[in-house]
């Protein structure tokens, strides 16, 4: 803690001294960005906070000294817009699949009833927009995993009624239908089902979220799709060489097609440095994570925990590298210039993702809008990248939508 | 044959009502008139079975069962509760996604057929597709099975458009003893309870047809709002344990509930029922026959069900009901329960309708007969559909009300 904290002052003493030079005085930027920050529809599309509202005594209305994600905090980082992302184990198939996923479902719409002064639920960008004009939260759901479908074409009627608007073709294991990056592929990209599937969610205006899958899952998708995809949550693989990552081929293909990635703030997925360090000690991790599913069973906070707390201890032991929150700022440019503004967004993966020094939640969010404004972005570029590029494409999902409905 | 004696029954009604505007299918003017401007409700359909093997289709007249909408339009049949429903050995995960599935079933076929249903989920929604020409459809999941002891699956059905949960069907669930099995929970156990306030909580109609005598006066002291029978008839007159005792009905109606008369013919006949208890190898019979024709295919058992019976009828192995014992149970009801507590249940497509009654097309005879027994024109609209949809609007008042006590 006290080193992160350290982290940050040097950070801010540095950013302060070279822009001192500058005509616009740092707290002239500062204003500004906060202004810009605090006026624009800030929507992440995915953090994990069901897996704590399955704890039953997590509170979202609460300030938490754990997790990344609560009312509180979002009102302090602006964090005006979120996908709740639906997961359950990849191991879980068929009928128990779908039954825990309308749980989670059902855990959301919970609590956004239950807190219903700051949060409305949200199925379109019209209301997003409508939420951000009442001063609410907008909440989202996504599915993050084609396996809760229960292999089953109909399902995804059934969760876009209940108010999903993405799926994540596959988690860390291949499902059914879908080959996902971390996975031996079983078939080769998307199975003619698979492409089925993603017509049917073309029709019910849900997103087809490419994060997880492997590279020929993406480009099957990407043909497939008469929507623009979505990286809900992925990096940059020029920078980490990670396979959750896209590539630069990827990121051009996708927005070719007006998609957009939204970036990712695992440290695993963000430096190279890091990744190789956790690689070398990946053995050890995983033989801990067995440990840690035998402690904790089911309860993936327990799990998570249980992560965060081992990942502290190899840092401290100089095993792992520390990461800064600013090489998020440097996914994000690499993308810009890779394809302009209009195709990068904000991905978190908040209480799913072990968070970069200086991002530790999501109070912290302004430092980016900061530090895209120290770099010359324009405001309405920082608009787009915020928010407003994942809002075009959710707007046109749903005319597409409209559109194959009204098809004979 | 079925048409023949059908044509005998109209000749003899146009001779009574021989002062009266007359059409050939015995329906006066008078009625005609009164029947195709009354919301007519429906509180239960098995017609989703037929959905489920993809080749049925709702919008094109059916030689087989009794729903359609081409027959539903000639029968002024203005809403229709569609029934979610698997055969209470179905539990788990597995009911559950069956439910999901047929619930989908269901709302795509009101999306292909959009220019003459739509999905309806309160009294107003089915108010205004009336007044726009539309036939509202709902939906009514028929068994607590179901929801697999989740009220998170409950609380899922709820937001996809499911407007009643009978508690239990033929068997008990985890959580309530059904009228047809033996008695495990002495009624509602104290998680059935709990179901209770959450469907008052989402405005889910408490449905107590098929469940014990036990459940009924658990659910009736735990709900907040009134309950229905969705379709269920009079034990007065056929003492079936699906039916509804006069003292049951007093009291579901001292609550402000309805009884939704069941047209079944072992429901609505005692002459019927003894006739099958008396020589149970016919139903084992016909239970073999619907197996060979149909194997699993659950909505052609339905379907098969009824003509196979009708075969055993026209053979004389069953007596033959009239569609006028329907009458008899609704002014059965009327008298015992009040005006304000009687509607209509069909079991349309998953039960054995009596001659006279086949299918939708013949609803209007039932506003006739009840005008020709002196019912004033508003008492009929409360039979039609009144009723039914001052249930839902007291419902939908109490849920308001729960929820904005939270």
């Amino acid at each position: 803690m006290r080193r992160v904290l350290a982290g940050l002052c040097l950070s801010t003493c540095l950013c302060a001294g070279l822009f001192f030079a500058r005509r616009t005085s740092a707290d002239d930027i500062a204003e500004r960005a906060h202004k810009l920050h605090f006026s624009s529809i800030v929507l992440d599309t995915h953090a994990d906070t069901p897996q704590r509202m399955l704890t039953g005594t997590f509170d979202l209305g609460n300030r938490d000294a754990e997790g990344h994600i609560d009312i509180p905090r979002m009102r302090e980082g602006g964090l005006n817009a979120q996908f709740f992302s639906i997961f359950i184990t990849g191991r879980t198939l068929g009928p128990p699949a779908i039954q825990q996923a309308l749980d989670q479902i059902d855990l959301v719409r919970q609590n956004v009833q239950q807190h219903g002064k700051d949060l409305a639920l949200a199925t379109t960008a019209e209301e997003i927009r409508r939420a951000h004009a009442q001063g609410k939260i907008a909440i989202l759901m996504g599915i993050e995993g084609g396996h809760m479908m229960g292999n089953d074409i109909r399902m995804v009627r059934i969760y876009s009624q209940l108010g999903v608007r993405y799926m994540t073709l596959a988690h860390f294991y291949n499902d059914e239908w879908a080959d996902s990056s971390t996975d031996k592929p079983a078939h080769n990209g998307l199975t003619d089902f698979g492409k089925n599937v993603v017509r049917e969610m073309n029709r019910q205006g849900m997103l087809v979220d490419i994060s997880h899958v492997s590279d020929k899952t993406f480009y099957d998708a990407l043909e497939i799709s008469k929507v623009p995809l979505i990286a809900s949550h992925s990096s940059v693989r020029a920078i980490s060489n990670h396979p959750r990552n896209m590539s630069d081929d990827m990121i051009r293909a996708l927005t070719a097609k007006g998609g957009v990635i939204q970036i990712n703030y695992e440290r695993n997925y963000l430096s190279e440095e890091y990744r190789k360090a956790f690689a070398a000690v990946a053995g050890d991790v995983s033989r801990m994570e067995e440990k840690f599913k035998k402690e904790c069973g089911d309860d993936n906070v327990c799990i998570g925990k249980a992560e965060i707390k081992l990942e502290k201890e190899l840092t401290d032991a100089g095993k792992l590298p520390h990461v800064s929150w600013e090489k998020i700022i440097e996914h994000i440019d690499h993308v810009v210039k890779l394809v302009g503004p209009d195709h990068v967004g904000l991905g978190s993966d908040f209480d799913g993702a072990d968070m970069p020094d200086g991002l530790e939640d999501c109070s912290k969010l302004p430092k980016i809008t900061e530090a895209l404004l120290r770099k010359g972005y324009s405001e309405e570029d920082i608009r787009k990248i915020l928010g407003g590029n994942i809002l075009r494409v959710m707007a046109e999902s749903e005319r597409m939508s409209k559109e194959l409905q009204s098809a004979p | 044959m079925v048409r023949a004696i059908l044509w005998a029954g109209a000749c003899f009604a146009t001779g009574v009502l021989l002062a009266g505007a007359m059409k050939a299918d015995g329906v006066s003017e008078r009625a005609r008139k009164l029947h195709f401007s009354s919301i007519v409700v429906d509180t239960h359909d098995d017609t989703t079975q037929r959905f489920l093997d993809g080749k049925f289709d709702l919008g094109v007249r059916s030689s087989s069962g009794s729903i359609d909408i081409p027959r539903m339009r000639e029968g002024g049949l203005g809403a229709i509760f569609f029934s979610i429903w698997m055969p209470s050995k179905i539990t788990g995960p597995e009911a559950v996604d069956r439910a999901l599935i047929q619930i989908d079933a269901v709302r795509e076929q009101v999306r292909k057929h959009s220019k003459d249903l739509v999905l309806a989920t309160t009294a107003a929604e089915i108010r205004d597709a009336h007044k726009q020409g539309k036939i509202a459809a709902l939906l009514g999941v028929e068994g607590g099975h179901m929801i697999n002891s989740d009220l998170g699956v409950l609380r899922s059905f709820a937001a996809l458009g499911v407007r009643y949960m009978t508690l239990t069907h033929s068997g008990n669930d985890e959580w309530a003893d059904s009228s047809t099995d033996k008695a495990v929970h002495n009624g509602l156990t104290d998680f059935g309870k709990d179901v209770i306030r959450e469907m008052n909580r989402l405005g889910v109609m408490v449905d107590i047809s098929h469940v014990s005598d036990k459940t009924f006066y658990d659910a009736l002291e735990t709900s907040k709002a009134p309950l229905i029978a969705s379709h269920s008839s009079c034990r007065a007159i056929c003492d079936a344990p699906r039916n509804m005792t006069d003292q049951m009905m007093k009291d579901l109606a001292g609550k402000g509930g309805v009884v939704q008369i069941n047209y079944h013919v072992g429901f609505l006949s005692q002459e019927f029922r003894d006739a099958e208890k008396t020589n149970p190898e016919l139903n084992k019979a016909i239970s073999a026959e619907v197996m060979k024709r149909c194997a699993d295919n659950e909505g052609c058992q339905l379907i098969e069900g009824d003509r196979i019976t009708r075969e055993y009828v026209e053979q004389g192995n069953l007596p033959r009901v009239e569609f006028s014992k329907i009458i008899e149970h609704i002014d059965h009801a009327m008298k015992v329960a009040g005006i304000d507590h009687v509607g209509l249940g069909s079991d349309f497509d998953g039960a054995n309708m009596p001659y006279g009654m086949e299918d939708a097309t013949k609803i209007p005879k039932i506003t006739e007969v009840l005008l020709q027994k002196g019912y004033s024109e508003g008492d009929v609209k409360k039979i039609l559909g009144e009723n039914t949809l001052r249930v839902m609007t007291e419902v939908e008042r109490v849920s308001r009300e729960l929820n904005a006590g939270k």
